[in-house]
């Protein structure tokens, strides 16, 4: 009889705690103020117009592109495939699953990158990898791939593989019914950024 | 702070050094409560002897709490921990299954191990069992690995599912350990038992 | 036969106890390695450990050894449950030395011969061990872990391994009262 009683007169105050305690103070602010700095000075977290041209082209299933200005802004003009989610309500409970994940790399966009980057700032405090920021945003993206500008002839190889790279892409994102030119692999740039800068911590395996 | 070993807070040698520590407490205490006989843990079902129910449940609410509140204190970061993913079909199936071979055999794997390591002979015979039942499992995979691959809906928490805070979840599961707890004393007195 | 409800008398631990200790061991699993405990991964190493020893290539044409390899580099002993289970087994020992319950027997009911008790053993052990592959862990690693980190998947297999073993109970009463 005594056992259970002192057990029970244990659980049920640590269980009324552990109950009134709002979940929201078990996730604090994952990282410190001098990581996130070295993250920010690394710029590890910004993803080259080209790379995002050649993921919407190939409709790789793993972007999800995210404009971060007003509605009205994305209505007037977004990139394909993007949702709108207003650096405004960027905290609301209802986007949580969106950074929540490590399938899917987020690319916030605005304008400049300022806003995107104020985006980036937030949701990576959090602790949530997976989100990136165009550099450059919107602005540089006209620029770039939409109307790129062609290398003088002195130029090294790799830009005028880029810009052939960028007249295909812009083609191809600006609406008109061509084909895309074939670009291999080797003509696009290099390699996607690995989902993580530093190696992801990986969860133990567990069961069985 | 934790998990120490997902966190590179130890190797990888020192945790399987410690879990082998670990082992030989979980190897311990389970002998120690009794769950090296089979005759006890058969008695869950039978009402003469709920030691199976106790132990396990109160087991899972320790670790719960303990979990929770090393959270709350940010000793652990609850998102690196192993959450066992749900495969809603072969979850259900491998279950009966392996109830069929609970009432059977009287044992699960870790109080075989348990059984064994103290000289009971069917403790033995149910470990050579789990290896055979295994390699036939291997050896058809090809079977059944849609079976086996099917339903899967991610790793959710129970409380997730059910839209409570985990905390107010655990709240809830002591509450009802609890009433199991006395319900189980009222069994123990009405079926005889002897002791094992 | 004597009612035993003074569990003074019991040379077990009180269960209440027993269970706190059981979740502190499961707590510093949690703590220690990011997961919790479990019993039939150990099997299933050594499973694999028996066939690669036999037929290095068996990855090439079995999926279960293939799915194992994918996930655990190096050798396949080489893996937290085996280490743990070593660990059981020392554990088991010293607290079954320390009672003195050391004694090599065939555990049965009086009602039935040992030999039942072996065959049921060793049919439980198959069935239990192919379930625990399709369930993906045992009550250990499925059920009781499972439930210390509030797993779905975890509460489901509980609750399909005690739910059927109660409604089949009855059927092998006589093994057991």
């Amino acid at each position: 009889m005594k056992p259970r009683l002192v057990l029970a007169a244990f659980i049920i105050p640590l269980g009324l705690i552990i109950a009134a305690v709002p979940q929201n103070t078990t996730r604090p602010y994952k990282l410190t103020a001098t990581e996130l700095l070295d993250e920010v000075n690394t710029r590890t977290q910004f993803v080259t117009p080209e790379t995002v041209a050649d993921m919407i082209i190939k409709k790789d299933p793993t972007l999800q592109l995210i404009d971060v200005r007003s509605q009205d802004e994305f209505e007037k003009f977004s990139l394909p495939g993007a949702i709108n989610l207003p650096l405004t309500d960027l905290l609301s409970d209802q986007y949580t699953e969106l950074f929540d994940q490590d399938v899917k790399m987020n690319v916030f966009y605005s304008n400049s990158t300022l806003m995107a980057n104020e985006a980036w700032m937030l949701t990576r405090q959090l602790g949530y990898e997976n989100n990136y920021v165009l550099e450059g945003g919107l602005n540089y993206w006209f620029e770039a791939i939409l109307n790129p500008q062609q290398p003088a002839s002195t130029s090294a190889d790799e830009e005028f593989a880029r810009y052939d790279f960028r007249k295909s892409a812009g083609r191809a994102l600006g609406g008109e019914a061509t084909a895309v030119q074939s670009t291999d692999g080797s003509v696009a740039p290099a390699a996607k950024p690995a989902i993580q800068a530093k190696p992801k911590k990986k969860k133990a395996a567990g069961g069985c | 702070m934790g998990p120490l070993a997902v966190n590179e807070i130890i190797s990888e040698n020192t945790n399987f050094f410690l879990a082998f520590i670990i082992g030989i407490g979980f190897g311990f205490v389970l002998e120690s409560s009794g769950f090296s006989s089979s005759r006890k843990l058969a008695g869950v079902f039978y009402g003469y002897d709920m030691v199976v129910l106790k132990v396990f449940f109160t087991g899972a609410i320790t670790a719960m709490l303990g979990l929770l509140f090393f959270s709350l204190f940010g000793w652990v970061d609850m998102d690196l921990v192993y959450v066992n993913p749900t495969f809603l079909t072969s979850a259900i199936i491998g279950g009966v299954i392996m109830g069929v071979g609970f009432i059977m055999g009287g044992y699960c794997p870790g109080t075989s191990f348990c059984g064994a390591s103290i000289g009971k002979i069917d403790a033995l015979l149910f470990i050579v069992g789990l290896f055979i039942g295994v390699s036939v499992f291997g050896a058809g995979y090809n079977w059944w690995d849609e079976l086996y691959l099917s339903g899967f809906l991610g790793s959710p928490k129970v409380s997730e599912s059910l839209g409570l805070s985990d905390g107010v979840f655990a709240l809830i599961l002591i509450v009802v350990a609890l009433v199991m707890f006395w319900a189980a004393e009222w069994a123990e007195k009405k079926f005889p038992r002897q002791e094992y | 036969m004597t009612e035993s409800t003074n569990t003074k008398r019991s040379k077990y631990l009180n269960p209440y106890l027993g269970g706190v200790l059981l979740g502190l061991v499961l707590l510093a699993a949690n703590f220690i390695a990011g997961r919790g405990l479990g019993a039939s991964g150990a099997i299933k190493s050594g499973v694999v450990t028996v066939v690669t020893a036999v037929n290095p290539h068996a990855g090439e044409t079995s999926g279960f050894i293939r799915e194992y390899q994918g996930a655990h580099g190096g050798s396949p002993m080489k893996s937290w449950l085996v280490f743990e289970m070593l660990g059981v087994l020392v554990g088991g020992f010293l607290s079954g030395a320390l009672a003195g319950r050391l004694k090599f027997k065939v555990e049965h009911s009086p009602k039935i011969t040992s030999a039942r008790r072996l065959i049921f053993a060793l049919s439980g052990g198959i069935l239990f061990g192919f379930g625990s592959q399709l369930g993906r862990g045992c009550t250990s690693g499925s059920a009781l872990s499972g439930m210390a980190v509030l797993s779905l998947g975890g509460f489901i297999t509980m609750m399909a391994i005690f739910g059927t073993a109660f409604a089949l109970a009855y059927f092998l009463r006589k093994n057991w009262i």
